[in-house]
């Protein structure tokens, strides 16, 4: 009698559980709500849930709703480990994230082994579609696609003798070894290739270090907190070498950190910012945004999440299914040119964004960042 | 030669800031044989709290710079100590009796609280100091070009261990420290009252902190919740390298470990910065297990 109540108590929680999960459509995202890449995180999770929303008060997902669950990586691997277990127990088809490659990486597999469909938003490093990962997608393009448009750049610039920079994460390495490699075959000289440990406040012995190997210009793949102490820091040495960034030093928070003096003249490759896009979706999402949260979207990443998300959705609804395999199987090979916030997305085999979406920025303007051609 | 003295500087710099930060926990070792594990905190406490004084109450535009910039760092070191002393009486005063290990851990949990309270406070993103307060002109010194506030930064961090170090030996107050340093029980049976002694300590070394933490922030312009960590462990290892507990020592072993930070990295490899000072710490402990200027055996926390 005991075992009967015992398996009726059971059953009655199992059947309610899978009655709970088929309200809705579970989607995770997992970015960086603390840490020092917090404030990309937060955004990525505003975009997400306004999109969420708009499909929800329109009938929602195959009837359902769909509802986000975030959590928090922290921007930091281990965190992001225990991040992705969560996630991938509570029932969710498909993750949004993450912003940092090696925080990427740390969760590839556990989504994989899990068969969940991981569409990354700001991991560029290379290797992480080079693994054969059948569920793993990028809206972001990749670092020998960014270092092959940096070290175009360098030449166009005419500058021959470069000093390159990096913060041994993954991405800042891949890019700075794709940038040289590129620089190299162009023969261009590298007078200086080394890293600096990221989180700390005072440069003053790389720069001083930097300054007396005399480069033309200091190309910095590493993120945007590092890279505004540096361009601080180097003013104050009355240092007038121009430096360059990568994606990541993409993010109006540069300027504040540099201050606008001391950033102005830094050049960084990226991808548009978000009030650059000329598609007809960004420009009403961005203005959505801003009257739902009463300020533009900063980030591109942000907007790469959210495309992230659309493709998500939109396959759901082509397949009609919660199948991943049909979901990714769509994403693969059927989804071409699908319009986005950030111009128009198709994956290929490996998951990669398949288009040419990064322009070359400059800061002109003290104020913002201005596009240039 | 130029590259040598340019880096020198610079290590001295970030030294000076480690020294600062050192001398809390030393303090708290000497007196207490607890590691305050929750200063790199109090430090970040500091750069928050001056960025809240500084933003609401606008003092450089009402006493003008050096007066407002002064009046800012007394009130953030006042403030910051009694933090300090409230952090005693909650988390460490109950423990005294207990064994070490739950004093520790307890450290530890303070250090999560004030750092998770700041955040949520405050919020997880990156705050900006203003950056007019400051003097931005290079001064030269035998030809060599070094930025005002790196020598104003070294110069007050020097003058506050100097006034901490007249304060300890000089003064009655200062006197009760060292003697419930050696012998808390004997102390007591002087008259000392220990209690006090423990909230001094307390609340000057959290005070120093702040004071840095406050120059941090003025000067490298930006602060977050996570700032006190590496700043907290780089100065642990400089009062362990001077050894703990030893005043003079904290102040050596900050410079010290800033120095060889700096040169290590320019001479050497500067992506392995942190592996040599981390090696010339073992060195150093292998051949002297108590620290550069220590004299007691460093038991262990």
């Amino acid at each position: 009698m005991k075992k009967l109540v015992m398996s009726l108590i059971l059953s009655l929680i199992l059947v309610s559980g899978v009655h709970a999960a088929s309200d809705f459509i579970k989607i995770g995202l997992m970015a960086p709500m603390t840490g020092s890449w917090a404030s990309e995180g937060l955004e990525m999770k505003q975009v997400l849930e306004l999109l969420a929303q708009k499909i929800n008060t329109s009938g929602g997902l195959l009837g359902k709703n769909v509802e986000i669950i975030v959590e928090d990586d922290a921007g930091d691997p281990r965190t992001a480990a225990l991040a992705a277990q969560r996630l991938s127990t509570s029932g969710i088809v498909g993750v949004v994230g993450t912003y940092g490659s090696s925080i990427t990486e740390a969760s590839q597999s556990i989504y994989d082994e899990e068969g969940i469909i991981q569409i990354a938003n700001g991991s560029t490093a290379v290797r992480l579609t080079e693994k054969g990962m059948k569920h793993f997608f990028r809206t972001c393009p990749r670092d020998d696609e960014q270092g092959r448009v940096a070290a175009q750049t360098i030449q166009k610039l005419g500058y021959t003798n470069v000093a390159i920079l990096h913060d041994n994460t993954t991405y800042a390495k891949g890019l700075a070894d794709e940038t040289s490699n590129h620089l190299k075959t162009n023969k261009i000289n590298i007078c200086f290739f080394d890293a600096l440990t990221p989180g700390e406040r005072d440069y003053s012995t790389i720069l001083t270090m930097l300054k007396g190997k005399k480069p033309d210009v200091v190309f910095f793949t590493g993120y945007y907190p590092e890279a505004g102490l540096l361009l601080r820091q180097k003013r104050e040495l009355h240092w007038k070498t121009p430096f360059m960034g990568g994606d990541a030093t993409n993010h109006p928070d540069l300027i504040k950190i540099a201050g606008r003096d001391a950033a102005e003249g830094f050049r960084f490759i990226s991808a548009p910012l978000p009030q650059d896009l000329p598609f007809r979706q960004a420009r009403t999402f961005v203005s959505d945004f801003k009257s739902a949260y009463g300020k533009m979207p900063n980030s591109i990443y942000a907007l790469l999440a959210g495309d992230g998300f659309r493709v998500l959705t939109h396959a759901i609804e082509k397949t009609k299914s919660l199948d991943k395999k049909a979901i990714s199987n769509y994403l693969h090979h059927q989804l071409k040119s699908f319009r986005g916030l950030t111009g128009r997305i198709t994956f290929n085999d490996k998951g990669d964004r398949i288009g040419d979406i990064y322009s070359n920025y400059m800061v002109v303007v003290k104020t913002s960042f201005e596009l240039q051609q | 030669m130029e590259q040598f003295f340019l880096q020198l500087t610079n290590g001295l710099t970030i030294g000076s800031i480690y020294a600062l930060i050192a001398l809390g926990y030393t303090m708290v070792y000497g007196v207490l044989k607890l590691i305050n594990f929750a200063h790199g905190d109090l430090f970040t406490t500091g750069a928050y709290l001056g960025f809240t004084v500084l933003a609401s109450l606008a003092l450089t535009d009402h006493l003008g710079q050096l007066a407002g910039i002064i009046t800012l760092a007394v009130m953030v070191m006042i403030m910051v100590g009694m933090i300090g002393i409230v952090l005693e009486r909650a988390a460490y005063k109950p423990l005294r009796q207990s064994p070490r290990l739950s004093a520790v851990v307890s450290a530890l949990g303070a250090s999560i609280f004030i750092q998770n309270a700041i955040m949520l406070i405050y919020g997880a993103t990156f705050f900006f100091y203003p950056q007019d307060i400051l003097p931005k002109f290079t001064i030269g010194i035998f030809g060599i070009e070094i930025p005002i506030m790196r020598c104003i930064v070294f110069m007050v961090s020097i003058a506050l261990m100097t006034s901490l170090y007249i304060f300890i030996q000089k003064t009655t107050m200062g006197a009760a420290i060292r003697a419930a340093a050696i012998d808390q029980d004997a102390a007591r049976l002087m008259g000392i009252n220990v209690d006090r002694v423990i909230s001094v300590v307390f609340f000057v070394g959290p005070a120093l902190g702040g004071a840095a933490g406050l120059m941090v922030g003025m000067y490298y312009g930006h602060i977050n919740f996570t700032m006190g960590w590496v700043y907290g462990l780089k100065a642990f290892t400089a009062a362990i390298l001077g050894g703990i507990g030893n005043i003079p020592g904290a102040m050596l072993g900050g410079l010290l470990l800033g120095v060889i930070e700096s040169l290590g990295a320019a001479y050497i490899s500067f992506a392995w910065k942190d592996a040599l000072a981390f090696c010339v710490l073992i060195l150093i402990l292998i051949f002297r297990p108590t620290g550069l200027l220590g004299e007691r055996v460093a038991e262990k926390i």
